[in-house]
């Protein structure tokens, strides 16, 4: 596949570079275009607990952008119910094919950790970060507590 | 029937296989023995006929629409080829009681049918045989049906116990047994053995494997297998889940032999698969009684009832586009053409061609393919001449990357299009010996190309008789019957039980229904190229139609009728079609209008130094179509030969030229095959691709205001100068003017039934917006995709109107950089 040798660097340079804020990183060997993925966040209330993504590249990588797709649940005014999110380092206006896997998941960790009510996928928690903000950590926190994956220990 | 129970869930899909039968004989004669088998007394389907034979095989499959009520009745005939053929026996089977001794599953289900004949002069039916069939794919959710009684008490007390269980008498003349499983429970095998599927927890309403979504109580599903479930809905009949040597998973269908990456959806309601008498797999919509090859999925419903929606507006648009009258053969360039050795410097002939000298010594060229003859020469038709006149000293012929030719003068370091040379064609007259600027009118262009469909016009008519019901079909049979050159006799146009003349009126709805018609997405032969819902490019995956050449060879004739005779069609193809029809060379722009995102990707590697930032590209590439990864070397070796910023430009040629004619190459020649039968390619090339557009959809009449109405500013506001001027300019411009001004910046010429409020673009609703960008040397440039238009902030209206005319009539790249 013509996007094999460019995802296997990425992806040994994102292991050999030791993120701390994305772990447990696991593709089949046999399909190169499917990664997944813990995100470990910094910022209360995420700081709970860590998060599963999956990263799906096309076959057309690098000259189309990867796709995101939270795979636990997460109480996040950019991340809807289905676990889409809008990141707009991958969105096609702003991709360029130099852009590596881990720049996004760089983009990606700042926005889990700081949200950006501004341009919401989940009007309602946007609307409640922005009004309520006591309310909506607690809301995150009880959340990420009842849904998310466990923290690795180290 | 009994009405009392539930109607059910409606339609299923049931596929049964009449595999043989066992008949007793005895006359001396032996039958040739055919299987009927109807769902309810409607629509019987048989199997072939056996010849001379009590032992006859058929396995044949036939995939039946059937609810849990239906009653499905097998006949076996002795086909006679004098007298009616004589029912030999039968049998009905009420298929729920059969879906209740096997807890709703009909799946590798073996039936033996004691067959009866039940011939009026026997006081009472006797068997005459045994017939053998399997049914298969079928599941119910029985917890929506009562229990019909004690009889069909579902046997629950055989699960798993024998190997190999002998048949069971199921209803009074039918045995039936799971083949190739050792249960005779339904129990699924495709479900992987999870315990919690055979735990006590699952109550009988469980029994039923349907999706939960059927379960009417969500609780009897456990909790987070409810998530498993949704996606372990079984796949339809004929389809099997495999993995491939790197274990990913995959699903074969082995009803048309082919593969696919995604799970495919059960069909929707009231569509049934079926095969054709040499075996291919087709879908049929009982909904609306059509039939396609491509398995339908809600997508493709959509996009089919979106242009359904277009059908009651057809006729009124067709009434509505224009061009200018047709006029007659203005000064023909006759004195012009000179006779020219047979080494002219231009290359031999394209095929079919010849040239001839009339007997007072005139030359002119004939075209074996359809039977026509021109005076001008085909290799130099639409196209500026060179002439051997030397070049003044310092100046130089370059070509632009669409060939267009240009000139360097190094004295000044400059560049032109004019050609520097004394009594060049340029100023007055232009290369057909009239004014040029004259011959540059789409007008002048339309009557050179009228005058040569009028010199090779056939005399008398042809019928075309048409069903409107079965419009595409009747059209392509017409057609494809007859010798392409025919095609340019006068049409005569009947639509079955409306006789009447066809004075134009009949032949212009026709060919705008029959456009509208091929872009059927069920025909699968186009699509919209991105979510721009105009323009049309072939579809890649038209290779599901087993026939879609001989379909892409109708449309070129059909397209190439449409020419012909001055008619209309509904919607028009992608500029880069119309491109490559001219046979002009596609460059990395005309990327944008189908794919930005790859375009954009394309540019950010020209625009760049790739050296350092480790793209890691070789000279391959992928592309994903029906679900499937097809890998392609840009050149020999290509997998091994990395892109550096020394061999980029290389790379995005071989690059663009894959992307451009990526799975539709076969189709695109198929139709300009089609279309050279009927009128030479080279009568295309006075014009550019937005000329063919217009002179293919017609103008219609542009409401400006509306336009106005909705157009948005970016940097500019509506008050701004240069956005005054602008429409100034539009209100001022004729109709010819405001569509090509339309066409640069939208990529079509035509406006959306709803108007200028329902413009699309690449990314869905975009409307009409004029940005501010560049300085006021600059050209105005277009983004199609987004239809915007960058105006550069002029000084002067007349400064305005200069920059935008020069940039919507030069189709180079130029002016749309």
């Amino acid at each position: 596949m013509a996007a094999t040798r460019r995802l296997q660097k990425e992806l040994g340079d994102i292991r050999n570079s030791g993120l701390k804020s994305f772990r447990d990183i696991q593709v089949d060997e046999t399909n190169i275009l499917t990664w997944q993925g813990l995100i470990v966040p910094d910022n209360p209330p995420y700081n709970k607990g860590a998060f599963k993504i999956e990263i799906n590249f096309p076959a057309e990588y690098p000259f189309k952008p990867p796709k995101i797709n939270f795979k636990t649940k997460i109480y996040h005014p950019n991340i809807d119910e289905k676990g889409q999110v809008c990141l707009p380092i991958i969105s096609a206006e702003n991709w360029k094919p130099a852009t590596k896997t881990d720049q996004v998941i760089q983009a990606l960790v700042a926005l889990v950790n700081e949200p950006e009510p501004e341009h919401p996928l989940r009007a309602d928690l946007a609307e409640e970060y922005l009004k309520d903000k006591k309310k909506f950590t607690k809301n995150a926190e009880e959340f990420t507590k009842k849904h998310s994956e466990k923290r690795p220990t180290d | 029937m009994d009405l009392s129970v539930d109607q059910g869930p409606g339609l299923h899909q049931l596929s049964i296989t009449v595999e043989c039968a066992h008949l007793r004989n005895n006359t001396f004669l032996k039958p040739s023995p055919y299987v009927e088998i109807s769902v309810d007394g409607t629509n019987p389907r048989k199997t072939e006929t056996v010849k001379n034979t009590s032992q006859p095989k058929w396995n044949e499959t036939f995939t039946l629409l059937v609810t849990a009520q239906s009653k499905i009745n097998f006949v076996v005939f002795d086909r006679n080829n004098f007298r009616k053929d004589t029912p030999v026996g039968e049998k009905k089977i009420e298929l729920l009681q059969l879906l209740s001794h096997f807890n709703g599953h009909c799946e590798n289900l073996e039936l033996t049918l004691d067959l009866m004949n039940e011939n009026k002069q026997s006081e009472s039916p006797a068997k005459v045989g045994e017939l053998i069939c399997v049914f298969q794919g079928l599941t119910v959710d029985m917890s929506r049906f009562p229990k019909p009684g004690p009889s069909a008490t579902p046997l629950t007390q055989s699960n798993g116990a024998e190997s190999a269980p002998p048949p069971r008498t199921v209803l009074n003349g039918v045995r039936a047994k799971v083949r190739g499983s050792g249960t005779e429970n339904a129990a699924p095998e495709r479900r992987p053995a999870r315990p919690s599927a055979s735990s006590p927890a699952s109550t009988p309403v469980a029994n039923g494997i349907g999706p939960p979504a059927t379960v009417p109580n969500g609780n009897v599903v456990q909790n987070g297998e409810a998530e498993e479930g949704r996606s372990e809905e079984p796949l339809p009949p004929g389809w099997e889940m495999r993995f491939d040597t790197y274990g990913r998973r995959y699903y074969v269908d082995h009803n048309t032999r082919s593969t696919s990456w995604e799970r495919p959806q059960p069909l929707p309601s009231g569509w049934e698969m079926r095969r054709d008498p040499r075996g291919r797999v087709y879908y049929v919509d009982h909904n609306s009684r059509t039939t396609t090859w491509q398995r339908p999925n809600s997508e493709r419903l959509e996009h089919f009832q979106q242009w359904q929606g277009q059908r009651q507006h057809i006729v009124q648009q067709g009434n509505q586009r224009f061009l200018y009258p047709q006029f007659q053969p203005g000064p023909y360039p006759g004195t012009s053409v000179v006779v020219e050795d047979d080494d002219d410097g231009l290359g031999s002939l394209p095929p079919g061609w010849e040239k001839r000298v009339q007997p007072e010594g005139r030359v002119y060229f004939v075209n074996h393919k359809n039977r026509t003859t021109q005076w001008e020469d085909p290799r130099t038709q639409g196209r500026e001449r060179i002439d051997d006149v030397p070049l003044p000293a310092g100046w130089e012929i370059r070509y632009t990357e669409d060939g267009k030719r240009y000139f360097v003068d190094h004295n000044t370091k400059t560049t032109t299009f004019e050609d520097p040379r004394p009594g060049a064609p340029k100023g007055p007259k232009g290369v057909y010996g009239v004014p040029r600027a004259y011959e540059r009118s789409f007008k002048w262009k339309i009557s050179q190309f009228r005058f040569l469909c009028q010199s090779n016009a056939l005399p008398s008519h042809i019928k075309i008789q048409v069903t409107r019901q079965t419009l595409f079909e009747d059209s392509f049979h017409t057609i494809m019957r007859l010798p392409a050159y025919e095609l340019r006799r006068r049409l005569y146009i009947i639509f079955k039980g409306e006789e009447g003349l066809d004075y134009g009126g009949v032949s212009r709805e026709w060919f705008f229904l029959v456009s509208h018609e091929a872009l059927n997405p069920m025909y699968c032969l186009f699509e919209y190229a991105n979510k721009n819902n105009y323009s049309l490019q072939i579809n890649p995956a038209s290779y599901v139609n087993p026939e879609h050449l001989t379909y892409f060879k109708f449309i070129g004739r059909f397209i190439a009728m449409a020419l012909y005779h001055g008619r209309f069609i509904y919607s028009g193809f992608t500029m880069p079609f119309y491109k490559r029809m001219l046979g002009k060379k596609l460059v990395m722009k005309d990327i944008e209008s189908i794919d930005p995102e790859f375009y954009n990707s394309l540019v950010w590697i020209k625009e760049n130094n790739i050296d350092e930032c480790g793209l890691e590209l070789y000279y391959s590439v992928d592309f994903e179509i029906l679900g499937q990864v097809v890998h392609h070397e840009l050149k020999k070796n290509g997998d091994k030969e990395k892109v550096t910023e020394e061999n980029k430009e290389e790379y995005l040629t071989l690059m663009t030229e894959w992307r451009m004619t990526r799975g539709i190459e076969q189709q695109t020649q198929a139709f300009l095959d089609g279309f050279n039968e009927v009128v030479p390619i080279e009568w295309l090339k006075y014009f550019d691709e937005r000329e063919l557009e217009l002179l293919l959809c017609g103008m219609q009449e542009i409401d400006v205001d509306d336009w106005n109405r909705h157009t948005i500013y970016r940097h500019y506001t509506r008050s701004s100068k240069p956005v005054v001027w602008f429409w100034q300019f539009v209100r001022q411009s004729d109709n010819e003017k405001r569509a090509r001004l339309l066409q640069f910046v939208t990529g079509t010429c035509r406006v959306p039934v709803g108007g200028f409020a329902e413009l699309m673009g690449s990314n869905g609703p975009q409307k009409f917006c004029i940005e501010k960008v560049g300085k006021e040397s600059w050209l105005p440039r277009s983004h199609t995709c987004f239809n915007r238009l960058d105006l550069p902030p002029y000084k002067s209206y007349e400064q305005l109107v200069e920059k935008l005319t020069y940039a919507i009539e030069e189709t180079d790249t130029f002016g749309q950089e």
